[in-house]
């Protein structure tokens, strides 16, 4: 079972999900590129994001492109908020692991 | 794109609709629109379907999460109002995880309740009819054995039936004894005969040795023993009739030995002297088979 942490129950899932935020904080990712990098099923990762970003951690926007001209649809990106950073952070600190600050 | 991959992507695009459609009212268009664009990122049938499958599911966990919420928010273009509004602690109950373990709980102590009271309840429920017992006036009467009756003799008198006429044939007198019971009437009482010196005889010289005629079986079995054979030797010194067993050894070899033994000594038997004559006549000698070393 998961622990909560800052009203986010903190399972294996979720953890697979942070850490794909934490290669490189500042990126903002798609749901398809941290499906890609966590190997998480769409079923499991898109109520994380929605969970994660509820409680404050994650910020969205929608890609700044227009969907005509594209043709195709926006996709929606998250970046790790300064206060999902720390508590990401301290998370995988109090497991044992460093991770990029 | 060729027509296998126009089906998968139309059917990924309707199960991803459906999913939206079905979500709270304030994420459903945005989910939609994120969906359908990380869709497009998908390379393959199977990937497609089953990324449409897992929005489906998608869908339920946030209904289940957020629908309370986005029903008191409304519709947003971004959804951004509604997460941030409601996005506090669930206190809707436990979680399925929580609610799973519980059930799992709650049947294990189910099942050891009907283990240890179940079978009491039962016999509440149907408790045993007393048992009535009737005693029966009348005693048993156990047959008692019928003591023996005791022997009955009958007297019974011959005094008229005939005597048989038996006639016994006896064997004649010695010409001596008759000479001298004919001579008695008329000669002098004759003194009565003297003492007959008799010495029975035996396995004289020349009798095989016992070792020639030890059993072989017997004696690789290390079995030994002492037959008595019985003889009836001629003055000569042969045998007038089969030898045999008086007292056997109790191993059937030994004795068959010993009766092989005293039928080849024959003609070697030393004769029984009355009054130092041989004669005629029947003894019983002891043969004793032994190992060597013993």
């Amino acid at each position: 079972m998961g622990k909560r942490d800052g009203d986010v129950r903190i399972s294996l899932q979720t953890l697979r999900a942070l850490e794909a935020f934490l290669e490189n904080p500042s990126d903002e990712l798609s749901g398809a590129d941290v499906q890609k990098r966590s190997g998480l099923a769409s079923g499991t990762l898109y109520p994380i994001l929605l969970r994660l970003e509820s409680a404050g951690w994650f910020v969205s926007r929608w890609e700044a492109i227009d969907p005509v001209s594209a043709g195709r649809p926006r996709r929606r990106l998250y970046r790790l908020t300064p206060s999902g950073l720390a508590r990401a952070s301290g998370i995988f600190a109090s497991f044992g692991r460093g991770v990029p600050a | 794109m060729n027509g296998q991959s126009l089906w998968d992507l139309s059917l990924a695009r309707y199960l991803v609709g459906c999913a939206a459609r079905k979500a709270p009212p304030g994420l459903a268009e945005r989910l939609e629109e994120e969906w359908l664009a990380d869709l497009m990122v998908r390379q393959g049938a199977f990937s497609r379907i089953r990324f449409g499958l897992g929005c489906c599911w998608a869908t339920r966990v946030i209904a289940r999460e957020f629908g309370v919420a986005a029903a008191a928010a409304g519709s947003s273009a971004t959804g951004n109002r509604l997460l941030v509004g409601y996005g506090g602690p669930d206190l809707s109950g436990f979680s399925r995880r929580t609610t799973a373990i519980i059930a799992i709980v709650c049947l294990h102590v189910g099942i050891f309740y009907l283990y240890l009271t179940g079978f009491t309840r039962t016999i509440v429920v149907n408790p045993a009819r007393p048992l009535n017992g009737d005693f029966i006036d009348q005693p048993r009467t156990r047959p008692q054995p019928t003591p023996p009756q005791p022997p009955t003799f009958t007297t019974t008198t011959f005094d008229n039936v005939p005597l048989p006429d038996l006639k016994f044939k006896f064997p004649a007198a010695p010409r001596a004894i008759t000479a001298a019971q004919s001579s008695q009437p008329s000669g002098p009482v004759q003194p009565p005969p003297t003492r007959i010196d008799r010495v029975m005889g035996g396995p004289g010289a020349g009798f095989p040795n016992t070792e020639d005629y030890y059993p072989p079986a017997a004696r690789r079995l290390g079995e030994v023993g002492t037959s008595v054979i019985s003889v009836c030797v001629d003055p000569r010194g042969r045998l007038t009739a089969a030898p045999r067993i008086v007292a056997s050894s109790g191993i059937g070899q030994i004795d068959e030995g010993a009766l092989r033994l005293a039928s080849a000594g024959s003609g070697h038997y030393r004769p029984t002297t009355e009054n130092g004559r041989a004669v005629a006549a029947c003894y019983a000698f002891r043969i004793r088979f032994q190992l060597e070393d013993q």
